[in-house]
């Protein structure tokens, strides 16, 4: 449909304003809501997530894409709650207690929405006990946390024994992230998965919601 | 930087107004930080938003630093922290054989990290992403703003011998544990300026940096960089340092 390209392609630019305009005009066209998301504005951000995972375009171009998509999202939003049209999945974020750089964190969140996840962002300096309850209460397939210090790391290793203590361990999958994070630190305390970068970050969800 | 307020036969302990000019960074830096290599040629939009990430961090930014110097006995202390330092840290080589120390707290304020959240929860990602990164490298450059400073004041006071150089060292890099930074704030109190420190030793506001001046001979600041946890360092920071030395 060359009105869901058009969405897909403004996005790429960047244009927010524009592919707010023309989300407008595909709604106004009784075109249904989830083909506008996933012809229009997940197509276009997929396009992005793999140019920029082939260095063909740069971080910037990305985040003024992903202003651009919730640009369309924030009109189609009303209408999903509607039809309750599903996400690829819930998944809680957040910097873990102690800690308050979330630029790393913020951009895993830009990018899994992106990718069509819903994403349940609890900010900065969040303690393991939220990040549990936050799963239970959303009913989210996926945490994922961030630590950029060696002392805040701790936390991550909580989350894990707190999910074990509710029998939560296999409903809900964990992911880490951040300088000091690795994977052989992921194996240690028994985290599934760990993510190098934003790009990564999704491409692990997928797999640990069996998106891919 | 503010003039220094030298009082012959004191040790020197002050609060520094950086002016903008001096910390600004490359713009070229900027892009790397954010991923774009030196040499490529820049979209305009990303050019736009270079320029302006710039002019809002000149307009927000607070930066200022306090220093005190230390003598050798009270940089031990310092140095030990907690008890949590990896052994053979590098810095317990270079700083016995120091003539100066002098211990530093910087910001670049609260109003320029509370700008970037703002974006960030606004959705002007690509915005905040490079006032972020502007902000950090600002910090990483004031350093080396700091480390002049402590050389001009030691030659005002005629303390600085020939061959003689002045290189910054922070707790959490290269063995020295980041629970380091406890009793640095202990003696230097940079409330003052503004900066906390929490319990797992991270610094408010986010752009801040800690550390200690070191002046000697600038042989002392040189060695070969095989230990244990350099095989996990990502950043090889001490290279360019190195080399920043040896071409003085
Ligand atoms: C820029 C920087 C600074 C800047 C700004 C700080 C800031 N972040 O705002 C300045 C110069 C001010 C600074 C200061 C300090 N820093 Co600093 N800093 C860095 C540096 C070089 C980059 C951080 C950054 O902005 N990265 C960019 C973002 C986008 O990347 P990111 O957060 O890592 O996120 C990406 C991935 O990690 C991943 N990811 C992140 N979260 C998650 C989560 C999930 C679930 C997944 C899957 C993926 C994922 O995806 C993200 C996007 O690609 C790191 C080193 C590094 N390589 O990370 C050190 C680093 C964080 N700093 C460090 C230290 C020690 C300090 C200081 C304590 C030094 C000092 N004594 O002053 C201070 C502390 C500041 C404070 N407020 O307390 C250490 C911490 C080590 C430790 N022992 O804990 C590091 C790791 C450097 C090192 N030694 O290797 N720092
Ligand atoms: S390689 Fe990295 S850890 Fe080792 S001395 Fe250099 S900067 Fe420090």
């Amino acid at each position: 449909m060359e009105l869901l390209d058009r969405i897909s392609s403004t996005l790429q630019k960047g244009e927010d304003e524009q592919v707010a305009e023309l989300t407008k005009q595909a709604i106004d066209e009784n075109i249904p809501a989830q083909d506008i998301l996933d012809n229009g504005l997940i197509a276009g951000m997929n396009v992005i997530g793999e140019q920029f995972r082939k260095h063909e375009i740069f971080l910037p171009e990305v985040l003024l894409a992903a202003k651009a998509m919730y640009a369309g999202m924030d009109l189609l939003k009303p209408l999903f709650i509607k039809e309750k049209v599903p996400t690829q999945g819930k998944v809680v974020i957040g910097t873990v207690h102690g800690d308050l750089h979330d630029l790393g964190k913020n951009l895993v969140g830009i990018m899994l929405k992106g990718a069509g996840f819903d994403v349940i962002d609890l900010g900065k300096d969040v303690p393991a006990e939220k990040f549990v309850e936050a799963a239970k209460t959303e009913d989210a397939g996926v945490i994922g946390m961030s630590a950029l210090l060696t002392t805040t790391m701790p936390v991550m290793k909580k989350v894990v024994e707190l999910l074990k203590e509710n029998g939560l361990e296999d409903a809900v999958k964990t992911i880490i992230g951040g300088a000091p994070a690795s994977e052989d630190f992921a194996d240690e305390i028994g985290v599934n998965a760990y993510g190098f970068d934003a790009g990564k970050a999704v491409e692990l969800v997928k797999e640990l919601t069996g998106k891919k | 930087m503010a003039r220094i307020h030298s009082r012959k036969g004191y040790k020197l302990k002050q609060i520094i107004d950086f002016k903008i000019a001096e910390i600004n960074p490359d713009g070229r830096d900027v892009l790397l930080h954010q991923g774009i290599p030196k040499g490529v040629e820049v979209p305009e939009r990303i050019r736009v938003l270079l320029a302006e990430g710039v002019d809002i961090f000149r307009r927000t930014a607070q930066p200022k630093g306090v220093i005190e110097e230390v003598s050798l006995n009270q940089f031990e202390n310092t140095f030990v922290g907690e008890g949590k330092n990896i052994r053979d840290v590098i810095l317990e080589r270079i700083y016995p054989k120091s003539d100066h120390l002098a211990l530093y707290v910087l910001t670049m304020g609260e109003d320029v990290s509370s700008r970037i959240e703002k974006m960030f929860n606004e959705g002007d990602y690509a915005l905040g992403s490079m006032l972020d990164a502007v902000a950090s490298l600002a910090a990483d450059k004031a350093s080396e703003v700091f480390e002049e400073f402590y050389r001009d004041y030691l030659d005002s006071e005629e303390k600085l011998n020939p061959g003689e150089f002045v290189l910054s060292y922070s707790p959490g890099y290269c063995g020295w544990h980041i629970s380091g930074q406890k009793k640095l704030f202990d003696r230097l109190k940079p409330g003052l300026i503004g900066v906390t420190l929490n319990d797992s030793y991270l610094m408010t506001p986010l752009k801040s940096v800690s550390g200690v001046l070191v002046g000697g001979n600038k042989e002392i600041h040189i060695f070969d960089n095989n230990f244990e946890y350099c095989k996990e360092c990502k950043h090889e920071s001490c290279l360019d340092r190195m080399k920043r030395i040896q071409t003085i």
